[in-house]
């Protein structure tokens, strides 16, 4: 064995975040964990990458015990992670990145950096990643960043590799770029523990799984004896009956339209509409410009030509600002930056957007907004202790439905989800998806940028499909991965001309 | 509400400490050490408890006490104002130039508090306009409203103020020092307005997380402004109060002040980082700080070793409060 666990405890103040952690690894498997979030799959991967301190139970590594105080006593040993969140410093090159730490040891703290960039750009040449070292780190998009913290990881020969959640940023062609790396790890013996959320990926890279549940290891074998509903009711703790169906019903008015918006570089010639009742999913690669698109209908970046439409009258919307006034509504894809005020309580978030009708004269009222979360609370049915509790020690699924709230709240009429399930469980993606549903009922429009194909076939009634900043396809609802791929991947095809 | 796929009816993972009660455990320490520090004293020195020292201890950290609170605001908010001390020299020279010209007291008081309104407004556009860091934009400030107070009045003092403008400063209303009144006065006002209002809402938010403010629809660079310049005011305020209890007008008053305000804002439970702080806390560390100074000077401890302590004072507060977030929080 590479690495042993045995009955792992954390608590952080009165919070047991870890009560029975177990989990074995050996030398070339893929070793993939499992759980819900919060059910301390990250509290036991920071306890192996030594980023904190067990309370209790045994660390076994390659037969020793161990006990690592610091993630550089565990990259000594040969452990290295790969973090979810971007760990990176944005203001260094892509290859001072690589080597923040364990940079030669010259003599003054010399820095030779032209050896560097060289072993860096080897590195990446080899693994024919889409970087290059000399980039800034600060302008690379979720996806460059992941990529330079996988190869951060591979970089000094580690025996274990820890992948957290490796592709919730990224989508086709690089995620396979990721599960290429993990095989070929596998080839070379190393060990690799792959946390994921995406239960379509596991077929693609693992061997034996090990499931957490509430702290507790609750299940632990190889990948081929258990079924994804099998995986599901491990996770969850009971069966998960009702998946997700979409109401479907005919859309109402024109919400929104855009015509013909260009941002230079970035978005050409963009024209689709958005009906009242309709959910339209949004498709397309990494940096295809999806998410470009919706900062600039949302006022953040502004648009060079082109118009946009809202209930029959043109907008000029220049900020977000002017954006909210106008109806419309951006959950962010990534909540805990541009979503949420982390470090205030969810009643102050879920009014934040709307603090106006909870004031008169500039005075809050108190009450009004109370009254407001807790009503929020119980319909999105938020896993809190109280309105008061702040919003950074929520879940990622109750996150977000913080944020869907803030929106509600405001009365949005057309909303804009960017990756509205990156990052939460299997049960909250339901939750969302039929929060989204039933925003449709109400006559909402809803806009739904995904990575996830499968996600998109299963919730919107039709597809666009954006490469490289222009819109190349439209599809109905019930099309087909290879369908989306074809227009996502390939050649442009002419679709203006077939729009309404 | 559709029926949600997976039902939960165990207790969430991560259970609450209610916002409230840590909001309260935040300024229980500060408020205990005050204490503390007054009982202390009080047994210390038998000057300690008379009316006069405990006047004489108001008088000197209102001036400090009520920059400070607009200090706080700029700190929840998520900027600095290291100009606050040029701002109260700007603001008593000119009022004190405005009397002296023939005005009237209060048009008097009321020019300082305008100045400094505006140099606070001006501050607050260069920050959101420019868009410059506050440290870099209030820093040159300093030099400017400074400069500027000194070039105004070439250098000198201005001493032909009327008598009775002295009451602001030194007069007493109801047996209690008039400064006390303007102070709780200005920190209820500035309270109300942090808890209670929309302004302080979005103040608490933009300091918090700037970003996430933008992307809410926030009017960030307004309320931004608007803090630095209700700072300004009531500096300017306390401008005025400053030039009354010196009975001139100086363009070199208030060096110094500002890391006074900062420290006060910082031992009453401010972070620099933004997002927090307390009017209640504020007044704390001003008074932590006044006592502190006046308790030294009655005990005899060298001026020089005064410094030094309340330094070791402002470390040991910031580390207390760090080790106590550190404790509570959970990853």
């Amino acid at each position: 064995m590479l690495l042993e666990l045995h009955h792992i405890e954390k608590r952080y103040g009165g919070v047991a975040a870890l009560a029975d952690g177990n989990l074995a690894v050996e030398p070339g498997e893929v070793h993939l964990l499992l759980g819900e979030n919060g059910a301390g799959k990250s509290t036991l991967m920071k306890i192996i990458a030594g980023i904190v301190e067990r309370d209790a139970g045994q660390m076994m590594w390659q037969g020793r015990e161990v006990h690592l105080k610091t993630p550089s006593e565990a990259a000594a040993i040969g452990i290295s992670m790969v973090h979810q969140e971007s760990l990176l410093a944005p203001h260094l090159t892509v290859a001072e990145n690589l080597y923040l730490g364990r940079e030669e040891r010259l003599p003054f703290g010399w820095v030779r950096r032209s050896r560097m960039m060289d072993a860096a750009s080897r590195l990446i040449a080899e693994h024919g990643f889409p970087l290059r070292a000399e980039w800034r780190v600060e302008k690379l998009t979720p996806a460059g960043k992941q990529l330079v913290e996988i190869c951060r990881a591979i970089l000094h020969g580690s025996s274990l590799v820890i992948f957290d959640e490796p592709t919730s940023s990224l989508s086709g062609s690089e995620a396979a770029e990721v599960f290429r790396i993990v095989r070929t790890l596998r080839e070379r013996k190393v060990g690799v523990i792959y946390i994921t959320h995406r239960l379509d990926e596991l077929e693609s890279v693992g061997d034996r799984v090990t499931i957490l549940r509430d702290g507790r290891t609750v299940h632990t074998g190889p990948l081929a004896d258990l079924t994804t509903d099998g995986i599901i009711r491990h996770m969850v703790g009971r069966e998960v009956s009702a998946m997700y169906q979409r109401t479907s019903l005919p859309p109402g008015e024109e919400r929104l339209r855009v015509e013909h918006l260009t941002r230079k570089g970035e978005l050409s010639d963009i024209c689709f509409s958005l009906r009242a009742g309709e959910i339209v999913g949004m498709a397309g690669l990494i940096g295809a410009g999806r998410t470009e698109l919706c900062r600039a209908l949302f006022g953040v970046d502004p648009i060079d030509t082109g118009g946009i439409w809202m209930g029959g009258r043109q907008m000029s919307i220049g900020s977000p600002k002017e954006a909210v006034k106008a109806g419309l509504a951006l959950v962010t894809e990534d909540r805990q930056i541009t979503g949420l005020v982390l470090r205030l309580p969810i009643a102050h978030n879920i009014t934040l957007a709307g603090v106006k009708s909870i004031s008169r004269f500039g005075f809050l009222n108190g009450s009004a907004q109370n009254a407001a979360a807790e009503d929020f609370i119980g319909r999105l049915r938020i896993r809190a202790a109280s309105p008061w509790q702040l919003a950074g020690r929520l879940s990622g699924g109750n996150q977000q439905k913080v944020v869907i709230a803030k929106w509600l709240f405001r009365q949005a009429q057309v909303f804009l989800f960017d990756e509205p399930t990156r990052g939460i469980d299997v049960g909250a993606k339901v939750e969302v998806f039929n929060l989204m549903d039933e925003l449709a009922r109400e006559g909402a429009a809803i806009l739904m940028v995904s990575s996830e194909m499968a996600e998109l076939l299963q919730v919107a009634d039709r597809i666009l499909v954006m490469r490289e900043g222009r819109i190349t396809g439209e599809l109905p609802g019930r099309t087909t991965q290879e369908e989306i791929m074809r227009y996502a991947a390939l050649e442009t095809q002419p679709v203006s001309e077939e729009r309404p | 509400m559709s029926q949600p796929a997976v039902e939960r009816t165990e207790a969430p993972p991560v259970p609450a400490r209610r916002g409230r009660e840590r909001i309260v455990l935040q300024r229980l320490l500060p408020f205990l050490s005050l204490i503390v520090l007054f009982v202390a004293l009080a047994i210390a020195s038998p000057h300690f408890l008379t009316n006069t020292n405990l006047s004489s201890v108001v008088r000197q950290t209102a001036v400090i006490n009520i920059m400070a609170l607009g200090m706080t605001m700029i700190i929840i908010n998520g900027g600095i104002d290291l100009s606050v001390g040029a701002i109260l020299a700007m603001g008593g020279l000119l009022g004190t130039m405005a009397m002296e010209k023939g005005f009237s007291i209060p048009a008097g008081i009321l020019t300082g508090v305008v100045t400094g309104l505006l140099c606070g407004l001006a501050n607050g556009l260069m920050i959101t306009q420019l868009r410059i860091a506050p440290f870099i934009v209030t820093l040159g400030t300093l030099g400017i409203f400074r400069g500027t107070a000194l070039m105004i009045s070439g250098g000198l003092p201005v001493h032909r103020i009327p008598q009775q403008f002295s009451f602001l400063g030194e007069g007493n209303v109801l047996g209690v020092p008039f400064v006390l009144w303007i102070l709780v006065g200005c920190a209820l006002a500035t309270h109300v307005l942090m808890e209670h209002t929309r302004l302080g809402r979005y103040t608490f938010a933009i300091g918090s997380n700037r970003e996430a403010s933008v992307y809410a629809g926030i009017p960030v660079k307004f309320h931004t402004t608007a803090v630095y310049a209700l700072g300004g005011m009531l500096t300017g305020l306390a401008g005025m109060i400053e030039a009354s209890r010196l009975m001139t007008g100086q363009p070199t008053a208030g060096q110094g002040y500002e890391l006074q305000a900062i420290a006060a804002v910082v031992i009453g439970g401010g972070s620099l980082q933004g997002g927090e702080g307390s009017v209640v806390g504020t007044l704390i560390g001003a008074f932590i700080m006044g006592l502190l100074s006046n308790g030294s000077d009655l005990l005899g401890v060298s001026p020089y070793l005064q410094q030094a302590i309340i330094g070791a004072v402002i470390i040991l507060a910031v580390t207390l409060d760090e080790l106590r977030k550190r404790r509570t929080a959970s990853l």
